[in-house]
């Protein structure tokens, strides 16, 4: 047995570095507060394990990166845990690593010869924001795409540089494939491989700060057990709270871990979009100053604060001055940080615009996972196409865009789109008995709701309506409610089907009493076109479809359309307004047809 | 004692010579440059492929067909429209993508006005805020009215919103314009290469 010892240490001198290991010692005795240099190292190589084992199932690629994230939040056993403690983690290290800055030059200990020990951490600090930034863009969510863009085009600002460099980062004129395989270059080698040569050396330079020390120090304690056991117990009081961050969001449900936004769509914007909280004081710092002044607050001043940060061990040899005025310049930046992120968290919270944007990027994600369940996976062009090509999720966009600056969709949900300045009907619950008997309704059809703020508000069908349908009898008002059943089981809406399957009867009898509209209208075999829109499939898909593409055709208004712009007067896309499939998303979200788990 | 293995190349010959080994000048030159050099090569060859991006065009400066003129309220309500063409990305073609948008505006009958919807300050989309009756960046607050310009007494944008100067009406109904990008952050106006 002792022959194989001494064989080994022959070899490998491993026992040699064994009894250094044991032999080490500490300043003074044992105390948590020595622990840092070693929770950085352990927070590191746990950042590197998680890493590792996340990069199993990343694939970078602008249709493949979400989606492969998305596998891993929701099929992989225990991936959202595994993402979660490298975000969190992640986090934690810039957090130990600023602390550890900050502790050294509280207590002093950056100065002669400590400069380099303090060198290294400063370094430490902007490297683990590097690794932040280009980590933070690998998700390839809304959020993470587009606020990374905004960071990148900043290089613009550079004079000369400024245009070439944002191509490199961006592997191109554009965010795409190339940004993600880059980021992913930087962020798993060059910045893990930057920290790593960080902390080597700063123990190194630690080492040999201390030994130049050594004499003065009179008490030395061994670190092998006391001190050891220590920084492993705060090592593991350091797992507990990034356990307790893990589990913030709960353990159960889609919202566990960390939030997984929209497929990010690199052909759009989402305005949203904010940088983390590491970059959160620097966006408000930036948002301080003009336009044409954008180099001081992004690359200037920042480049100066870390000049001076450098220079701290040369300022603390004036003297106890120099050394409170160290003191005084950083914790004045740790405040001038916490204060602006906090500006911008409380301007954010106001902003109706932010929290509006907030919410419907929270929507497309939810829907986003909807449909990969109902898919039962991701179609090979991306998750980004279940989404466009789903009425739920662009119904209101396109409504919001083409349609809201004069119709409302307003019925009391979360879901309500506002006119900019309501000129139209409210097509909320568009086809349904409530809305169609809303046209039957004498009060109702001449208020903003309907036709009061059109051309037809003191039409034909206003005054028919009021001659016909004001102070009814019990059984005129029976006779009144059958008609509405007919008229809308004529759009045969997917939510309406077991109701109109349960009415047939009375929707029947109505059918026959609207037979009364036909002087005007079209509907079934009665009437003629060109005096009134049609009533026969009304509300229906195609019908929708037809005055959607064309109100002024016979079939709809005519001549007499009032303001409702023709979106597809051809049968050629490239031609008209809207596509066929725009107009097919509209018309599907508005008839509420798409399809839900 | 055991002899120590021979070496087939040099058969471990003692060094022969007078006095002290003499480190020349030149070789330390040497051993340093030729060393430097050695771990040039791969560097520079992966250089070169990593500066690729460089070479690689942007989309701009050609004529799309944005939109048709009835698209455009008559009441010079600016509507963004999407640029439609085939896009790259490094090796994926997406055909008959959206590869950027502008806002369009009628300023007369036939007449067409076209603003970028990139923000000058650090290009995110802008929106249209209809209540404001002007442009609005999401990112930073800027505000621009109808025709591009800064409303705020201290803009985030370095300059007013980027008009695209040539825009045509083909065929009295079909809005052509040039796209064109700009660079972020400048407050001259710079087209993107
Ligand atoms: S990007 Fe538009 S204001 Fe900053």
């Amino acid at each position: 047995m002792r022959k194989l010892y001494y064989w080994l240490d022959d070899r490998t001198g491993a026992l040699g570095a064994l009894k250094a290991f044991r032999e080490a010692r500490v300043p003074g005795r044992a105390c948590p507060c020595r622990a840092m240099p070693f929770l950085l190292v352990f927070a590191f190589l746990a950042q590197g394990i998680t890493g590792l084992f996340m990069l199993m199932y990343y694939s970078p690629g602008a249709q493949s990166a979400w989606e492969s994230v998305h596998h891993l939040q929701y099929d992989v056993t225990g991936g959202w845990i595994l993402r979660a403690a490298h975000h969190y983690g992640g986090q934690a290290f810039l957090v130990l690593a600023g602390l550890y800055l900050v502790g050294m030059v509280l207590r002093g200990a950056y100065r002669a010869p400590r400069e380099f020990v303090f060198w290294t951490a400063v370094l430490l600090v902007l490297v683990s924001l590097g690794s932040l930034l280009t980590g933070d863009l690998l998700a390839w969510d809304q959020n993470s795409q587009s606020s990374t863009l905004v960071r990148t085009k900043f290089l613009a600002l550079l004079p000369g540089v400024g245009a070439g460099l944002f191509k490199l980062a961006a592997g191109g004129p554009d965010f795409g494939h190339l940004t993600l395989t880059r980021f992913l270059a930087l962020h798993t080698i060059v910045m893990a491989g930057a920290l790593a040569v960080l902390l080597a050396l700063r123990a190194w330079f630690a080492r040999r700060a201390a030994a130049m020390v050594q004499d003065e120090v009179r008490f030395f304690r061994p670190f092998w057990p006391t001190q050891f056991l220590i920084n492993v117990g705060v090592c593991v009081l350091f797992l507990v709270v990034i356990g307790a961050l893990v589990a913030s969001h709960g353990v159960a449900g889609p919202e566990r871990g960390v939030e997984l936004g929209a497929p990010a769509d690199a052909t759009d914007f989402y305005a949203a979009a904010r940088p983390e909280w590491a970059f959160m004081g620097l966006y408000g710092f930036s948002n301080l100053f003009p336009g044409e002044l954008k180099l001081l607050p992004i690359f200037v001043i920042p480049g100066i604060v870390v000049v001076l940060l450098f220079l701290m061990p040369f300022i603390a040899r004036l003297g106890v001055l120099g050394h409170a005025l160290n003191v005084l310049v950083l914790l004045g930046l740790l405040a001038a940080d916490a204060g602006l992120s906090w500006m911008v968290v409380v301007e954010d919270r106001a902003n109706e615009h932010q929290q509006a944007a907030l919410a419907e990027g929270r929507r497309d994600a939810e829907r986003a996972r909807e449909l990969i369940a109902l898919r039962g996976g991701i179609p090979v062009e991306g998750a980004l196409t279940l989404l466009q090509e789903d009425p739920k999720a662009q119904g209101p966009k396109l409504f919001r865009q083409h349609c809201a600056s004069c119709h409302a969709f307003v019925g009391g949900t979360d879901e309500d789109i506002p006119a900019s300045e309501v000129s139209s009907p409210n097509l909320f619950g568009y086809g349904t008995r409530a809305w169609i008997a809303g046209w039957l309704d004498p009060d109702k059809i001449k208020s903003d709701d309907r036709f009061g703020k059109t051309a037809f508000r003191n039409g034909k069908m206003a005054q028919f309506v009021k001659d016909t349908f004001s102070d009814l009898e019990k059984e005129d008002e029976e006779e009144r409610d059958l008609m509405v059943a007919a008229l809308s089981a004529e759009a045969a809406l997917p939510a309406q089907a077991d109701l109109d399957k349960k009415d047939s009867e009375r929707i029947a009898e109505g059918r026959d009493l609207l037979a009364d509209c036909t002087d005007c209208h079209k509907y079934r075999k009665g009437g003629s076109l060109g005096t009134a829109p049609e009533l026969t499939g009304y509300g229906s898909r195609d019908w929708t479809l037809a005055i959607l593409a064309n109100p002024a055709h016979p079939r709809f208004y005519g001549d007499r359309n009032d303001r409702m712009p023709i979106y597809a007067p051809t049968a050629d896309d490239a031609k008209n307004v809207l596509s066929r499939r725009e107009l097919e998303l509209l018309t599907d979200w508005l008839r509420g047809q798409w399809v839900e788990p | 004692m055991k002899k120590p293995p021979q070496c087939a190349c040099c058969g471990n010959k003692p060094a022969v010579g007078r006095g002290p080994y003499r480190r020349g000048f030149l070789s330390k030159l040497l051993a340093l440059a030729l060393g430097a050099l050695a771990l040039a090569v791969p560097a520079v060859v992966g250089l070169i492929s990593a500066l690729n991006p460089l070479r690689v065009k942007g989309q701009g400066g050609r004529f799309f067909r944005v939109t048709s003129l009835d698209a455009l309220p008559e009441d010079g309500t600016p509507r963004r429209f999407p640029i439609i063409a085939d896009r790259k990305d490094a090796w994926t073609l997406f055909p008959n993508q959206p590869i950027g948008s502008v806002f369009l505006r009628r300023t007369g009958p036939s007449e067409v006005k076209a603003l970028a919807v990139i923000c000058p300050h650090a290009g995110c989309f802008i929106d249209f805020d209809a209540k404001a009756g002007g442009f609005l960046c999401p990112c930073h607050m800027a505000h621009f009215d109808l025709d591009g310009k800064r409303t705020d007494e201290q803009s985030q944008s370095p300059r007013d919103m980027d008009p695209l100067e040539e825009v045509e009406i083909r065929d009295k109904r079909d809005v052509y314009v040039k796209f064109q990008r700009f660079q972020t952050g400048t407050p001259q106006r710079i087209v993107e290469a």
